[in-house]
């Protein structure tokens, strides 16, 4: 695949006081534009992975109003897997592949994505000059992409996000059916499985730590879901709106114990794309600027295996994000007027929203407040995006929700209370990126 | 409970092979008195890779169970006729902060108490017959 | 509040004796051809599936008018089963969970039991309740027809 550059580590902010943020207000979010979804590709051209993000960019484009001929930057994440790898010895459906304007890598736009490619593949973008990779996640292109833009790199920009998944059986080859060994998977493989192992050791000491149990998340569950049935860009309000009775979500077999099947969010494919500019600049587009306030990383490493950081790293990770979220915002904790933090696998929510220390919720206590008003109509609304539990794995609907929320454009969705500061990010506790949105630049 | 056989390489055969004498060694950083589990190239306190900094330590094999899940699905293909399984996370109690995986043979499924002390027990896996640390409750 | 042992969810159609075990005198088939019983996949196998399979509704509904025992058992919760046969229109036997074969099989008396699916889980979960497994694409032909003509021989064992 073409190379897309990687940012720099300076573009985040993982400093443990970082101060105010240098850009605070002057970055702006105005565009939005979603296509899909789908449980799997469909084999065909106009349902492929790149055109999907050619038609979500220029959406985003439409929606801000402004001129393709004006966009100067774009910033997208390369890899659009959902963990369905092309396989070994698949041929490449040429066929599809020649619609496009091709790389030299014949599987860009099909089960990956380069800037060169969109590039190609939208000619009416004739001035794009920034081309940047925001890794593994929407959370690091819309940190990147808002760095870029008050560092002057850019000014308006394309942040992209997609999402392919690939039909077929889910094989269990590769390394797992071997009898041995080998590299890094050495330490894990032995013993471990699923990929939500990690996460169910960790919720399993918060529940003895702090005596909860998995049933206390159903109505976190219940509300995610009954939030992405009113996205209506979203898998399940699409595909199959049904709601997530607590019975329902108790009763599902369990995957890695205590995670079950609804903790493991769906793979789909998707495709999101954000329009930023300037704080200036966004003043004469057509939608209501939300301005962004401050972005946020912890780094910590965890002293043991890398799927297993303990409990207590990841509080430690989370408060850490909180702290940095809200000095670098110039806010208080409790200004805070919804919160969008990453659900999927859904037992990390619990961990990143008491990291966040708001609105009484401090450590041991997300499971309490599930149990009382968590709803869009409540006076601290939990996901009112439904996060990936609602809508499936993209972790992009968070932040679309805090857009749209702030512009008051989120339907059914849009909160009770006034819609003034939201705060989205994920994916892991470590290692995430997080971004406060607000209403006014100031 | 059969498992994979993790294959040595020039960095942590000494663990292996120690495995394989029934005795349990941790990587020990000297620069900065840091036992390190998985081992690595680099001290994961200060970052040296002198190797005159780092060697092995026997350990007591006394440990302490941190936390645990079951695991139903698992993608491992020799571990799917066990399933459930128990996957307990052991901290040593020379550095609680190192931590090792252990399936707790002689447990019942999800009867794993979180606190209770462990001791080690060298498994042999069946494609190579490389042990394998195990850890069993003790009564 | 929901312990393991409600973590089955089945929902059969015949009312099921109080104490149901696997030889209720409470429960018994009086269905021309329940001999045989059928559990689908929805996911993949099922034509009203996401992704959609090649088994179509009208398949499902011959099968249960030969006299099947017909049934869905799918990761989808029950909620999402049911509404599946409601589009279907078709009144199924039994609703279960994928886990959930081995508490099909205790609850219904039959001489051979088959699940179609379209994942290694399927398969899995078939081969450990005693189910005998095809995939979609060795389904969609319904070679479950022949059972009735007495090809596709039942085990002796099971006779
Ligand atoms: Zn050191």
């Amino acid at each position: 695949m073409p190379q897309t550059p990687m940012p720099p580590m300076s573009m985040f902010r993982t400093a443990v006081h970082p101060g105010l943020w240098e850009h605070k207000g002057k970055v702006a979010a105005v565009g939005v534009g979603h296509e899909g979804t789908a449980r799997r590709w469909d084999g065909t051209a106009e349902n492929c992975i790149g055109a999907w993000s050619i038609a979500a960019c220029r959406k985003a484009i439409a929606d801000a109003g402004v001129n393709p001929a004006d966009v100067d930057g774009i910033v997208l994440d390369t890899s659009t897997t959902t963990g369905a790898h092309w396989p070994a010895g698949r041929e490449i459906p040429m066929d599809v592949v020649q619609k496009f304007n091709q790389t030299d890598d014949p599987l860009d736009g099909i089960a990956q994505l380069s800037g060169e490619w969109m590039v190609k593949n939208m000619p009416e973008l004739t001035n794009v000059k920034y081309i940047m990779t925001g890794p593994g996640c929407m959370s690091a292109c819309i940190v990147v992409a808002a760095q870029a833009i008050g560092d002057g790199l850019a000014h308006t920009c394309l942040v992209l996000k997609s999402w392919h998944n690939l039909d077929g059986r889910y094989y269990q080859g590769g390394a797992n059916a071997e009898p041995t060994i080998s590299g890094n998977a050495k330490w894990t493989n032995p013993w471990a499985g699923p990929a939500s192992l990690g996460t169910a050791t960790q919720f399993q000491r918060y529940m003895y730590k702090y005596g909860k149990s998995h049933d206390m998340m159903a109505p976190f569950m219940q509300n995610s879901r009954h939030n992405g049935l009113m996205f209506p860009e979203g898998y399940w309000a699409q595909h199959r709106p049904e709601e997530l009775p607590a019975e329902d979500y108790i009763n599902a077999r369990w995957v890695a114990k205590p995670a079950n099947l609804f903790d493991n969010d769906i793979p789909i494919m998707a495709s999101a794309a954000y329009l930023f500019t300037t704080a200036e600049r966004a003043r004469d587009m057509k939608q209501k600027p939300v301005y962004i306030l401050n972005h946020a990383r912890d780094n910590l490493v965890a002293r043991g295996f890398g799927g297993f950081p303990t409990l207590e790293e990841c509080e430690e990770a989370c408060a850490n994000v909180g702290v940095r979220l809200h000095e670098g915002a110039g806010i208080k904790p409790d200004d805070l007027s919804f919160e969008n933090m990453y659900d999927g696998f859904s037992l990390f929510h619990v961990f990143h929203l008491e990291g966040l220390r708001t609105h009484g919720i401090g450590l041991g206590d997300a499971l309490d407040a599930f149990q009382g008003d968590i709803s869009i109509s409540s006076p601290f609304p939990i996901s009112p995006s439904g996060g990936n539990i609602g809508s499936g794995r993209t972790r992009f609907w968070k932040h679309t929700d805090c857009i749209q929320q702030i512009q008051g454009r989120a339907g059914a969705r849009q909160i009770s209370v006034p819609a003034n500061i939201g705060v989205s990010g994920g994916p892991m506790p470590t290692g995430g990126n997080f971004t406060v949105w607000g209403s006014s630049p100031d | 409970m059969p498992k994979q056989s993790p294959v040595p390489d020039a960095l942590d055969k000494p663990y292996f092979d120690a495995l394989n004498e029934d005795r349990l060694v941790i990587q020990n950083w000297t620069c900065c008195q840091r036992l390190q589990h998985p081992p690595a190239a680099t001290c994961g306190g200060c970052g040296s890779n002198q190797l005159q900094h780092m060697s092995w330590k026997q350990v007591s094999g006394n440990g302490t169970i941190y936390s645990y899940g079951v695991v139903y699905d698992s993608p491992i293909a020799v571990l799917q006729a066990d399933q459930p399984y128990n996957v307990a996370l052991i901290e040593l109690e020379e550095d609680p902060g190192v931590k090792m995986l252990s399936h707790l043979p002689g447990r019942a499924v999800d009867d794993v108490p979180i606190g209770a002390k462990v001791k080690v027990i060298f498994e042999t896996t069946p494609a190579t017959g490389q042990k394998v640390p195990e850890w069993q409750v003790v009564s | 509040m929901y312990t393991e042992r409600t973590r089955g969810l089945i929902w059969p159609r015949t009312p099921l004796h109080a104490d149901a075990g696997s030889h209720s005198e409470g429960f018994t088939l009086e269905l021309p051809g329940g001999k045989f019983l059928i559990s689908f996949d929805i996911d993949g196998t099922l034509e009203l599936g996401d992704p959609p399979g090649r088994i179509t509704t009208e398949m499902v509904q011959r099968a249960r008018d030969l006299g099947f025992l017909i049934g869905s058992c799918s990761d989808r919760s029950a909620t999402s089963q049911r509404a599946i046969w409601e589009r279907m229109n078709i009144e199924a036997d039994f609703i279960a969970l994928k886990h959930m074969l081995d508490d099909v099989k205790t609850r219904f008396d039959v001489h051979r039991y088959l699940h179609i699916g379209d994942r290694d889980l399927d398969q899995m979960f078939a081969e450990q309740a005693g189910f005998d497994f095809l995939w979609e694409h060795e389904a969609y032909t319904e070679p479950w027809l022949d059972w009735l003509e007495g090809n596709g021989a039942v085990p002796a064992s099971e006779q």
